[in-house]
């Protein structure tokens, strides 16, 4: 782990989808990596944003604190590989179940019938 | 390469049911965070660990937690998790049975079981989720609200004093305990990898940020931010605690691993040695 | 092992144990109340000798949550109780409910209300058996007359939960638990015995709470650690095992199955028998002990001249409304005794509609009726 500023990290990613805006990971940010979004997302939040990626540590302390899985700090090209691994083995094989539960709701099923 | 609009953890990607995140605690909530610990202990433990884990819980918002794993996991009713639990690990003795509970269920309603799964020695994990109220029926007192707080049902100061869970579970039986805050990370993380590892009945207390409840009414702090910063001041390790007087030690949280013995007999291992007798001397 | 094939002497009690192990059952947790203590004794002395698991749990909020849980754990598991430890199960039966686990409990009925006649028989837990956990929900109900059927009946228990998935209770009554009568024990390959289907797919295919073709009321169940990550969900959930909030068309969904899938199979889960029926102008109808004194009623009423025949209910739940409808067609009166103040004689008369005086004869107190109560009532109707 590298705790020298300015080592670069290519970026920290703060998800629409899960993110709430606590703000913990800014208070357990120990370098003021983050600044809060002056514009609301899609989902009514207002997001951390990373403007000192050149002060980041890699200390991933915002991803420790962060509830909601929402940050992830990605050093280089290899955590990205990786990362995209991960989603292709664990997470793909069950997001089909998405689009059956729309096909339920959207056709019925077959009890309620008659 | 990711988009930020769906994108999600590590963790999350490889241990959670994405699909029906995000979750539904409050913004800040500290459940959040022991999911995490949970999860980080068996990135450390590998995935053969993880793949003979199931999960089981008890009704609370800290219920929810196994809820959003990719794992075998029970929610039970309220206070009634370590019984399921108990049957699940002697029905099937190689898994490692995880049972997530808040204070209000495991010491509330649920207090009975939990004495019980204690004293037999039950191997067992688990995760109790300490948030000094009840706060999924919206902030009402529980064993763990601090003496005078206010709360939703001690509109004039709760006169109730606690129980302190570490006393209570060793002088019932268990044989590992450990209780940690949300701020203290790693540390919470380890004593839940040793936990899964014991042999026995573990018991992990964490101290949660309730924002929401807790925060507003018992803290009077909303901000997660200002609860993280009151458990890293109020926090006392162990060590420390026993060079304090009874005094000095009111309204702290006494942090620390507080008790590791492996010299009382695991409660399957037993049930299976009677199962062998039973069957050699052949019925009669 | 199991029981010889052959006869042997047995009390109820013994005769749920044995048969509960032909079933296959393997697990059992309890808590001692009169008049069902002996049956968790005797699964002490008897599981472990076949490989089973026995708990004495603290209370029986534990116990039936420890049965659940070891349902889920792949075992064919059970407990007994009677009516105050009935009544802290009934929490417990819902999540079995709502969750779709198979598990038989056995209520060996004592007079009531609190902790009431300790020793003595009742019949007057069969409305709580149908409706004692809170919403909506079907139930499947057994009620034993004779040692032999208590034996039979908690194989059929096992078989039916298996097959619809859905908690079975028998309600034995003091009388029958105690009593000790010759069973016959067939053998072993005659017996038949409902194995639990385990789902055939691999695991990101298995939804769990959605039988796909119709008239397949149940999905197959993985049990915990075969690696199909199912969701045991107590709170309103949809085919996934999905906590829905308030999506009232999910709740809907799942609330109307777990009623359907008993109540629309009613034909086959139904047992009953009868006596006598098809001349008959006066049918008593009657269940559990109460049937054998009606039995030797009507026995009586026949030397008599009187066209008197019975119905003897052996399924309670699901009521077999179609049942009592063609015999309430036939006859001119129906007398119903009963060990409780008139609960079963309801559903007698809503399903008979008018089509026959329906006469409800109660007793309670922790007697049997004497045959000459039931006799004088069948003249009484008959007139
Ligand atoms: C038998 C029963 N009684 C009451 C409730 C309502 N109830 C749901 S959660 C809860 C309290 C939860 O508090 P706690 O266990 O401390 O968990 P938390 O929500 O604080 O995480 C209560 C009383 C219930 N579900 N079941
Ligand atoms: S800690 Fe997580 S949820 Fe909170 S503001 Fe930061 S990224 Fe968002
Ligand atoms: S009410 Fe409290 S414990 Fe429940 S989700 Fe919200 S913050 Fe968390």
């Amino acid at each position: 782990m590298y705790m020298k500023p300015g080592v670069g990290v290519k970026d920290i990613i703060v998800s629409d989808k899960l993110c709430k805006g606590c703000y913990l990971c800014i208070w357990a940010c120990p370098w003021d990596v983050f600044e809060i979004s002056k514009e609301r997302n899609w989902r009514g939040v207002k997001k951390p944003v990373a403007v000192r990626l050149d002060q980041c540590r890699r200390c991933r302390l915002c991803e420790f604190y962060c509830p909601d899985f929402a940050i992830q700090v990605i050093i280089d090209e290899e955590e990205e590989k990786m990362l995209k691994e991960v989603e292709e083995k664990y997470e793909k094989p069950w997001l089909p179940r998405v689009e059956e539960r729309d096909r339920i709701v959207k056709e019925g099923v077959w009890w309620l019938e008659d | 390469m990711f988009s930020e609009r769906d994108f999600e953890h590590y963790l999350a990607k490889k241990y959670m049911r994405t699909e029906i995140m995000p979750h539904a605690f409050c913004p800040g909530c500290g459940l959040g965070i022991i999911e995490r610990m949970i999860l980080m202990a068996f990135e450390e433990l590998g995935e053969e660990e993880w793949k003979r884990t199931a999960f089981v819980s008890g009704i609370g918002c800290s219920g929810w937690v196994p809820l959003y794993f990719r794992r075998d996991a029970a929610h039970t009713l309220h206070g009634r998790a370590l019984a399921f639990a108990t049957a699940l690990k002697l029905s099937k003795p190689d898994l490692n049975v995880i049972v997530v509970m808040g204070d209000g269920d495991s010491m509330g309603i649920g207090g009975n079981h939990l004495i019980h799964a204690a004293r037999r020695n039950v191997d067992l994990t688990a995760i109790i989720a300490t948030n000094m109220l009840y706060s999924l029926t919206g902030g009402q007192m529980s064993p763990t609200t601090p003496q005078g707080a206010r709360t939703n049902t001690t509109p004039y100061g709760n006169i109730e004093p606690n129980f302190d869970l570490m006393k209570l579970l060793e002088a019932a039986g268990a044989t590992y305990l450990a209780r940690w805050t949300t701020y203290h990370f790693v540390q919470a993380k380890n004593s839940i990898k040793k936990a899964i590892k014991h042999k026995g009945f573990a018991a992990i207390e964490i101290v949660f940020q309730c924002p929401t409840y807790a925060g507003r009414y018992i803290l009077g702090k909303p901000d997660p931010r200002d609860m993280m910063d009151w458990f890293k001041e109020v926090s006392v390790p162990l060590g420390k605690a026993k060079t304090m007087s009874p005094e000095e030690l009111q309204g702290k949280i006494v942090v620390g691993e507080f008790l590791h013995r492996t010299d009382r007999p695991e409660y399957t291992e037993q049930v299976y040695k009677i199962i062998e007798k039973a069957q050699k001397k052949g019925g009669r | 092992m199991s029981l010889e094939p052959g006869v042997h002497l047995m009390q109820g009690d013994e005769a749920v144990v044995e048969g509960a192990i032909i079933a296959g059952c393997r697990f059992f947790a309890g808590y001692p109340i009169t008049p069902a203590t002996e049956i968790a004794e005797r699964m002490s002395y008897r599981l472990p000798q076949v490989g089973g698991i026995f708990i004495q749990m603290e209370d029986e909020l534990g116990s039936i949550l420890a049965v659940i849980g070891a349902s889920w754990g792949g075992r064919k598991s059970m407990t007994a109780t009677s009516g105050p430890g009935f009544s802290l199960m009934q929490e417990g039966l819902g999540y079995a409910i709502i969750t779709e686990t198979p598990l038989v409990l056995v209520n060996v009925q004592r007079g009531g209300p609190s902790t009431g006649l300790v020793t003595l028989p009742s019949q007057g837990d069969v409305m709580q058996a149908r409706w004692g956990s809170h919403g909506d929900y079907a139930s499947i109900v057994l009620a034993p007359s004779s040692v032999q059927e208590v034996f039979d009946l908690t194989i059929k228990a096992f078989n039916l939960s298996e097959t619809y998935r859905n908690p079975v209770i028998i309600l034995a009554d003091e009388v029958i638990a105690h009593v000790r009568e010759p069973v016959k024990v067939p053998p072993l390959e005659e017996i038949e015995v409902v194995e639990r289907k385990k789902p055939d797919v691999p695991p990101e295919q298995y939804i769990p709470y959605l039988p796909k073709k119709p008239g397949e009321w149940v999905t197959p169940m993985p049990a915990f650690g075969d690696g199909y990550n199912v969701l045991v969900e107590s709170v309103m959930h949809d085919e996934f095992g999905h906590r829905i909030g308030t999506d009232h068309a999910a709740a809907n969904r799942t609330i109307r199955r777990l009623w359907y899938k008993i109540e629309k199979n009613v034909d086959k889960i139904s047992m009953y028998e009868e006596y006598m029926l098809d001349d008959a102008e006066v049918a008593v109808i009657s269940y559990g002990s109460s049937a054998r004194t009606s039995l030797r009623a009507v026995r009586e009423a026949r030397k008599l001249g009187i066209k008197a025949g019975m119905l003897k209910l052996i399924t309670l739940w699901p009521f077999y409304d179609k049942k009592v409808q063609e015999v309430a067609s036939q006859v001119k009166a129906i007398v119903v005794p009963e060990m409780n103040m008139g609960k079963m004689v309801r559903e007698v008369e809503r399903a008979s509609k008018g089509m026959a005086e329906v006469m409800s004869l109660t007793k309670v107190g922790g007697l049997l009726h004497h045959p000459d109560e039931v006799l004088a009532a069948i003249k009484r109707v008959a007139r």
